[in-house]
């Protein structure tokens, strides 16, 4: 379970091993472009369907495992010459730095809109609060209403005690870090199955006092931090560029969900749609021609349509979920990141509410 | 002219080496009883730029869980609210000498943003502002513009600011939360500990900058911020250079009561002599401040000639000729002693600055102000006839910029980044949009959950927000005290030429009040 950064650097020296897969990979298959716009017989990716019964999660995952035992020796000296650029806002990374800017904006952005909810919602019917324009008043009124408003925005969210994070696939702590400085969380979690960027993690935590009982890694998978941790439910599970990388993401997305706070709980994926666009930027300029991504990095046949995404969770869980919101992302060159509403083209990112009450 | 700083930097740095030698000799066992205290953000210097940035960062939701402390090396804990009870029960309070003017865009941001409970019936705000040129008469450039800026004391900012976190503090049921303000304590060290496992240099974060006290106690901080003005030790410890000269000048300021109240609208005076700018600007009542550059020389037989003879002074350098006033510094360097408000030169020349002054006041009413009786009193000044007791002091005047105004875990805030000559009063403007700025940026890394002493896209959004407009503000001052420093006739003539344009073009004159006070 890798973010795609971790991935890239990774893959330079790991994908030598699976240059077979790799070199073939990034070709483009018009084939697989037919599959953007799902039909109905088959909605998704039928490398997300497959296996749906017959699979033992346990043994994947112990494969999974082994797998990365094999590899261990080999990542363990990547890793030990990436630690020093993992951090580093300006190298290799710097692509995953803006990314998780814009990644933090859209979480607020989704946490502050639903997350909190007017007194008049809470309380009951004794109080309504008349919808208003705030830009009619005069300038020193609004900023001051804004001020109250902004106030009571973070009061209300870090009102229960604050909340629970699990980031999947932390990679070196990027996103976790972040999110364990948010005054309004209150412990994060993060696992990946890499021990080389746990353990960059594990350091660069120790750097800053903030962070400390807050926050904590593990070198784990995700069924296996569920069993460890007694099935616990977090509020907010992430799973930034991770789904494109794995194998099963059917299967990861459901233990994920699984996670998840029954009632209002929050699931943010991001991932890259599988269309002509998305092929063009993340493999062909990326990959080929601007260098900036290792080259084997991305697999078109991996991506996963948004359409798909939600049609799944449409499907497995037709009355328990709340897509809040869908953001297309776009990087622009020396501008950093966007986000735009085409959703279905390109990178995108999703926040998903479990509504149901159990 | 374009000597760097380096007798006042290497006079601070001698200072500070010789301090660190005094604390060697018993420190050692101090410190290792002592404890590192760690802060959030560290702001470095007590005056109004490090009072708003304080007040701000607390007022925001996002950056109010930060552990903010402040440090300043004069007692304000006690002599700002002192000030500041006194100055808002008592109306008949005098006004003090330092008085900036501060722009409706800075203003909203005080009032607005931070809520400052700012004593209103100290502030005045002006209509327009009326340059003149000092080698001619006619020429003057009038810029008029509804509360076009406010004359506010900047111990009224100070002061109001220090309430405002008195306020703030008391709302802070968490003691972390809560502002510290360490007051009469100067820093004796900054330095950046020495990585003993490079851990820091191998994940890219650095190391959190430790600021020794000399009450003895030693902060590490994440941020730590410059409000430390000119000298500032921020600057030296994160090694910023900064480009600027001394103009060789000195600004008298002082506190001038007035004959009446001006009756028509309040606006700024300011006139362009050959020794540099003299500014008389309004403040409420019967009141005015003035602020009058002048040369080093000059600025000292000013500062302690008696009162009334000062007061003649001003009043005949905004109506007379430059050799007028070049006749009267003659005779102020003849006097033995100054502080004799007997001898017989200055009744000699109060009576021939009356004389002289009848004369050109009659003079201009007959040729420019033929159909309007009130010609004088709405082109010119109004009359002075006191100085406020001990409230004229001498600065000298200056222009430096920094390169940069970040570092890693460094900010440099205000008079810390850059000077300017008073002449278009924008100094505390810039450091107020400094403070506005650099709050917008630590606020939006904290939404983003960034660490707020990273200079990559925390400390670099808020250089780069400013750096460019601060560098035009300085540039276009400069250029103006070199443009009106000159008596040579074909520059003289230009800029004449230049008013005249400005004069009739409509548009430049507001397109130039938009650039120096914002937008309307």
């Amino acid at each position: 379970m890798l973010r795609s950064s971790v991935k890239k650097l990774l893959s330079k020296h790991v994908c030598r091993l699976e240059s077979t897969i790799s070199s073939q990979a990034p070709k483009f298959n018009p084939e697989l472009l037919n599959n953007t716009i799902p039909t109905h017989e088959q909605k998704f990716n039928p490398e997300l369907l497959n296996n749906l019964n017959q699979v033992d999660s346990t043994k994947n995952i112990h494969t999974a495992h082994n797998g990365e035992k094999k590899m261990n020796s080999d990542e363990q000296l990547h890793f030990e010459q990436l630690a020093p650029t993992w951090w580093d806002s300006k190298g290799s990374q710097r692509i995953l730095h803006l990314m998780n800017l814009q990644r933090l904006d859209f979480i607020n952005d989704v946490i502050q809109s639903h997350k909190v909810s007017l007194p008049s919602t809470v309380s009951g019917a004794d109080l309504y609060v008349p919808k208003f324009n705030i830009d009619v008043f005069p300038n020193e009124i609004q900023k001051n209403i804004n001020n109250e408003l902004n106030t009571a925005i973070y009061e209300e969210l870090g009102s229960t005690g604050g909340m629970s994070v699990l980031d999947i696939g932390c990679g070196g702590g990027l996103l976790s870090e972040s999110m364990a400085r948010l005054p309004f969380v209150k412990s994060v979690e993060g696992i990946d199955m890499t021990p080389g960027v746990i353990e960059v993690a594990d350091r660069h935590k120790t750097l800053d006092p903030m962070l400390q009982g807050k926050l904590s890694y593990e070198l784990c998978s995700l069924s296996e931090k569920a069993a460890q941790s007694q099935y616990k439910k977090y509020d907010i599970v992430t799973m930034f560029e991770m789904l494109e990388h794995v194998d099963s993401p059917r299967e990861i997305l459901s233990e994920a969900w699984d996670r998840v706070e029954d009632n209002g709980g929050i699931l943010f994926v991001s991932t890259i749609n599988r269309d002509l666009i998305s092929w063009f930027t993340t493999i062909f300029m990326a990959e080929q021609v601007l260098k900036v991504v290792p080259k084997g990095t991305h697999h078109l046949s991996k991506y996963i349509n948004c359409k798909e995404i939600e049609s799944w969770f449409e499907e497995s869980f037709p009355f328990e979920h709340k897509i809040l919101n869908t953001k297309g992302t776009m990087y622009v060159p020396s501008q950093g990141w966007f986000t735009h509403s085409c959703k279905d083209i390109g990178n995108y990112c999703m926040a998903i509410q479990k509504t149901v009450v159990k | 002219m374009f000597s760097r700083f380096s007798t006042a930097l290497s006079f601070r740095q001698a200072s500070l080496r010789v301090a660190k030698q005094h604390r060697k000799l018993y420190s050692t066992e101090v410190k290792q009883v002592q404890d590192k205290i760690l802060t959030d953000i560290l702001i470095v210097g007590g005056g109004p730029a490090g009072l708003t940035l304080a007040s701000a960062i607390k007022s925001s939701p996002l950056l109010k869980h930060y552990k903010t402390t402040l440090v300043d090396a004069t007692p304000i804990s006690s002599s700002l609210p002192t000030f500041y009870e006194k100055a808002s029960s008592d109306e008949q309070f005098p006004f003090t000498n330092r008085v900036v003017s501060i722009t409706p865009r800075n203003m909203d941001f005080l009032t607005a943003d931070l809520n400052l409970p700012l004593m209103f019936n100290r502030i005045q705000p002006f209509d327009g502002i009326c340059i003149s040129d000092g080698l001619s008469d006619f020429n003057t450039l009038t810029m008029d513009r509804d509360s076009m800026g406010y004359m506010v004391e900047l111990l009224n900012l100070q002061s109001s600011a220090h309430q405002k976190i008195l306020e703030l503090n008391e709302k802070f049921i968490d003691p972390n939360e809560k502002i510290q303000i360490i007051d009469n304590c100067k820093v004796l060290d900054i330095k950046s500990p020495t990585v003993e496992d490079n851990a820091e240099t191998n994940l890219c974060s650095d190391a959190w900058p430790e600021v020794e006290l000399d009450n003895g106690q030693i902060f590490k901080t994440r941020l730590l911020i410059g409000c430390d003005g000119f000298n500032s030790p921020v600057r030296k410890f994160a090694n910023i250079d900064s480009l600027g000269w001394f103009y060789n000048k000195w600004g008298v300021v002082a506190t001038m009561k007035l004959e009446c109240p001006p009756f028509s609208q309040i606006r700024g005076w300011q006139r362009f002599l050959p020794t540099g700018p003299i500014a008389h600007l309004p403040l409420p009542n019967d009141n005015a401040t003035l602020v009058w550059s002048t040369t080093p020389e000059l600025s000292q037989l000013l500062t302690k000639v008696p009162a009334p003879v000062f007061a003649k002074l001003v009043n005949a350098a905004f109506l007379l000729e430059d050799g007028d006033m070049q006749y009267y510094y003659n005779k102020l360097r003849q006097v033995n002693d100054l502080s004799n408000e007997n001898d017989p030169i200055y009744s000699e020349m109060i009576e021939d600055i009356n004389y002289r002054m009848e004369d050109k006041s009659e003079h201009i009413t007959k040729f420019y102000g033929k159909n309007d009786m009130y010609f004088l009193e709405e082109n010119y000044p109004p009359t002075v006839v006191d100085i406020q007791d001990k409230s004229r002091a001498r600065f000298p005047m200056k222009m430096f910029h920094c390169n940069t105004y970040v570092a890693p875990r460094v900010a440099l805030v205000g008079d810390a980044a850059h000077a300017t000559h008073p002449l278009a009063g924008q100094g505390l403007n810039m450091g107020l949009g400094d403070s506005m700025s650099l709050v917008k940026a630590l606020e939006q890394a904290s939404s983003r959950g960034l660490d707020l002493g990273q200079t990559d896209f925390v400390l670099n959004e808020y250089w780069k927000e400013r750096y460019g407009t601060n560098m035009m503000l300085l540039g276009i001052t400069d250029k103006l005290h070199k443009l009106y420093g000159s008596s040579n006739p074909i520059v003289t003539t230009a800029r004449q030429f230049g008013v005249s344009v400005l004069n009739n073009i409509g548009g430049l004159k507001s397109l130039m009040m938009n650039i120096v006070s914002g937008p309307k």
